[in-house]
């Protein structure tokens, strides 16, 4: 990829230019979505961790991270599956419109009691589970699963539920949707800051006008060589 | 070889309930796959678009085809006929075949076996025709024939002589040899077997062997010697019917092999299910082009979905062990294995999705996929894997669709909420779509009041109008709160819904 070790170099409307990780850089990282890169510390997931989404906007999160397995994952970055679990309301609109191919995506919307062995199966199979566990899971379940993951080098996204052992959390710090008065408009766009682990911040679009997740174009001049 | 065939007529539309007094047919792929006698009678055919048919018979019933409901309920037809004759064949849903010759001695005559089981299908409670015939292709029309007739020895050929070619069910062959000036069985039959073989390949030969009256294929290479047999102990036994059907498929995935490996495919199969108390459940399923593991997995299903009371999801008493013996065998001229409905299936995924399957049943594990409609939730549908994705859907424009960005929260049952307006009255919404009051406050179940920021609707969305009994009036607002969610809410008859959150 152009770039070489420094980085790879997005250009986003309105012409200015992003210094992103390189390519080689993300080498054994699990992927995330490219406006997400400068947010997730090393511009990737570690296989094998645990992520904790909450808050509000958690929701659009965990949507976010499956996307970007779905999309750039997989062995040769051509795609990767996920699993979602006990989340029947998780928005597979949204979520293609994000860039998932919904085709990739395996959904056990009503595990119950099983959900644990259900997560034991799928993290040996994928590269990222989002799972919402029915109760607070007990220490024996975490351990149990936390090294299963660890082993297959899957990515356990847990929302809003405390996961000992956390390894990056995400948060949706300040958020405004666009696009709506007083009894007029419609829903266009939300600007979110997101943070990771309480630190940085990130204007995002999440999502955007066309449901994708985009970087907030700063307003900043270009530099123009006039002479 | 004297074959009894029971026929039970329209049998996809019997096993979705439709009585055959109403006319009503039976659709896959948008066309009419089978049809009442009622239907008929109005001019109802097979293969007819659901627009011609819906012409001629304006009060036609509708449904979809569900081949899962035909085959559990057929278990019940061959249950009555193996109450008579133990070796049943379950040919596909809606017909299966005996072996005539040793039954017709012990009952006195093949038209006195021929009445027993015709009598015992209809005491079942199912409709039906049964014929006798040498082989399985002419003793198929002795049964369609007049509610069953018998066709004696030998009688094969001019039995089938004054048949149309269309019941060879090779519609490039009948029509081929429509242009010929070909157009009975009898016309064909009277070719010599080498030209046709010459002219029209192997495919054509078997055509002309049943046009005959003879056997499909010559012999079996050779009787399936028990060594091609899979068999799987359950220790402890199982308990769950899932638990079985997932050992079927990869022992299906076993006896492909040890077939592939002697260069033979298996169009009949024996699949025998071992209770815990001794007893067995025999059945033999036939396929018209080789099983594939997914189809074992599926009839062993069927198998005992018809045998444990419906509502227990127990197998009764617990399975011992389960057998899968290719009973015909034939070589294989090759064909396309195909273990997934779809390709870019992963063996990983596939393995896991098949230990979830066990754990949670057929449709613990889904796939989504999109499709056209209105609602956030309308807009995909979840299909099991291993099933085939919905095709022939369809497609736009979708007026009153909700405008990007789609919710990422869609609860599958939209949860209740109480709207009011800032003096705390609810607020309503006319029927010419006004609001009595702007929106003030929102209250989500589990939630304290959230003041609204920004508000935007109402959007009437009348659905199905044309139907009184499925007709939707709904009116949809975008809500945003003063803690920056947004919700998509709908109001009906009052009452308002959470349709999704935009979190």
């Amino acid at each position: 990829m152009e770039g070489g070790g420094v980085g790879e170099v997005v250009r986003v409307d309105g012409g200015t230019v992003f210094a992103l990780p390189s390519a080689a850089s993300l080498k054994g990282r699990v992927p995330v979505l490219p406006a997400l890169r400068e947010v997730v510390p090393g511009g990737g997931l570690w296989p094998g961790s645990a992520v904790g989404v909450a808050g509000p906007g958690a929701g659009s999160l965990g949507l976010a991270l499956v996307a970007g397995v779905v999309r750039h994952g997989g062995t040769d970055e051509s795609g990767g599956w996920c699993g979602v679990v006990g989340m029947p309301e998780f928005g597979v609109v949204a979520a293609a419109g994000m860039g998932a191919a919904p085709e990739r995506l395996l959904l056990v919307d009503e595990p119950g009691e099983r959900w644990p062995d259900v997560v034991a199966a799928l993290v040996e199979a994928v590269d990222l589970v989002l799972v919402r566990p029915p109760e607070a899971p007990g220490p024996p379940v975490v351990r149990r699963l936390s090294a299963l993951a660890r082993k297959h080098g899957c990515v356990l996204v847990v929302p809003d539920v405390a996961w000992p052992g956390t390894r990056l959390r995400l948060r949706v710090e300040e958020a405004h949707w666009e696009g709506v008065g007083a009894g007029h408009g419609v829903l266009r766009a939300r600007r979110a800051r997101v943070s990771a682990d309480g630190r940085g911040g990130a204007w995002l679009w999440l999502p955007g006008p066309d449901g994708r997740v985009a970087p907030v174009t700063p307003h900043r001049r270009r530099l123009e060589v006039v002479a | 070889m004297r074959v009894l065939v029971v026929w039970c007529p329209d049998w996809p539309a019997t096993a979705l309930g439709i009585d055959a007094a109403v006319p009503g047919s039976v659709l896959a792929a948008g066309k009419v796959a089978a049809c009442t006698a009622a239907a008929r009678a109005q001019g109802v055919r097979r293969g007819q678009r659901v627009r011609d048919a819906q012409r001629r018979c304006p009060d036609l019933v509708v449904a979809d085809r569900d081949p899962d409901a035909e085959g559990r309920l057929f278990e019940r037809v061959a249950e009555a006929v193996a109450e008579l004759i133990p070796k049943v064949e379950v040919v596909r849903p809606g017909m299966c075949a005996v072996p005539a010759r040793g039954p017709s001695r012990f009952y006195g005559g093949e038209e006195s076996l021929r009445l027993h089981v015709q009598d015992a299908v209809v005491e079942a409670g199912f409709d039906c025709g049964a014929g006798v015939a040498d082989g399985l292709f002419a003793a198929e029309l002795a049964a369609r024939r007049d509610g069953g007739v018998i066709v004696p020895p030998g009688g094969t050929a001019p039995f089938l002589a004054p048949y149309p070619l269309a019941v060879l069910e090779r519609p490039e062959l009948a029509g081929l040899l429509a242009r010929l000036g070909v157009r009975t069985l009898g016309d064909f039959a009277a070719l010599p077997a080498g030209h046709v073989a010459g002219r029209f390949g192997a495919d054509g030969a078997r055509a002309h062997r049943l046009a005959r009256g003879e056997e499909p294929r010559p012999v079996a290479p050779g009787a399936a010697g028990g060594d091609l047999a899979v068999r799987a102990a359950f220790d402890p036994p199982a308990e769950r019917s899932e638990q079985v059907v997932f050992t079927a498929k990869r022992l299906a995935g076993d006896l492909h092999a040890g077939l592939a490996a002697g260069g033979l495919t298996c169009v009949r199969l024996a699949v025998e299910v071992g209770f815990v108390d001794g007893r067995v459940l025999h059945r033999l399923w036939r396929h018209d082009g080789g099983l594939s593991a997914q189809a074992v997995a599926e009839r062993v299903r069927w198998q005992l979905a018809a045998w444990r009371p419906p509502a227990e999801d127990a197998v009764w008493g617990g399975v011992a062990w389960l057998e899968l013996t290719p009973d015909q065998v034939v070589p294989d001229t090759g064909r396309q294995e195909s273990l997934w409905g779809r390709s870019g299936v992963t063996d990983r995924v596939a393995r896991a999705a098949d230990r979830i399957q066990a754990l949670l049943g057929h449709r613990g594990v889904t796939r989504p996929f999109m499709v056209g409609g209105r609602d956030p939730g309308e807009q995909v549908v979840r299909v099991p894997v291993g099933d085939l994705p919905p095709h022939d859907l369809p497609d736009g424009p979708w007026p009153g669709r909700v405008p990007a960005p789609a919710p990422a929260v869609v609860p599958a049952a939209a949860p209740r909420a109480d709207v009011v307006d800032a003096r705390g009255r609810a607020v309503r919404v006319s029927a010419r779509c006004e609001v009595s009051s702007p929106p003030a406050r929102i209250t989500v179940p589990g939630g304290d009041a959230e003041r609204v920021a920004a508000w935007s609707g109402p959007w009437p969305v009348a659905e199905r109008w044309w139907d009184p009994a499925r007709a939707r009036r709904r009116a949809r607002f975008q809500v945003v709160t003063d803690r920056g969610r947004a919700y998509l809410l709908a109001v009906e008859d009052g009452d308002w819904r959470i349709e999704a959150v935009y979190d």
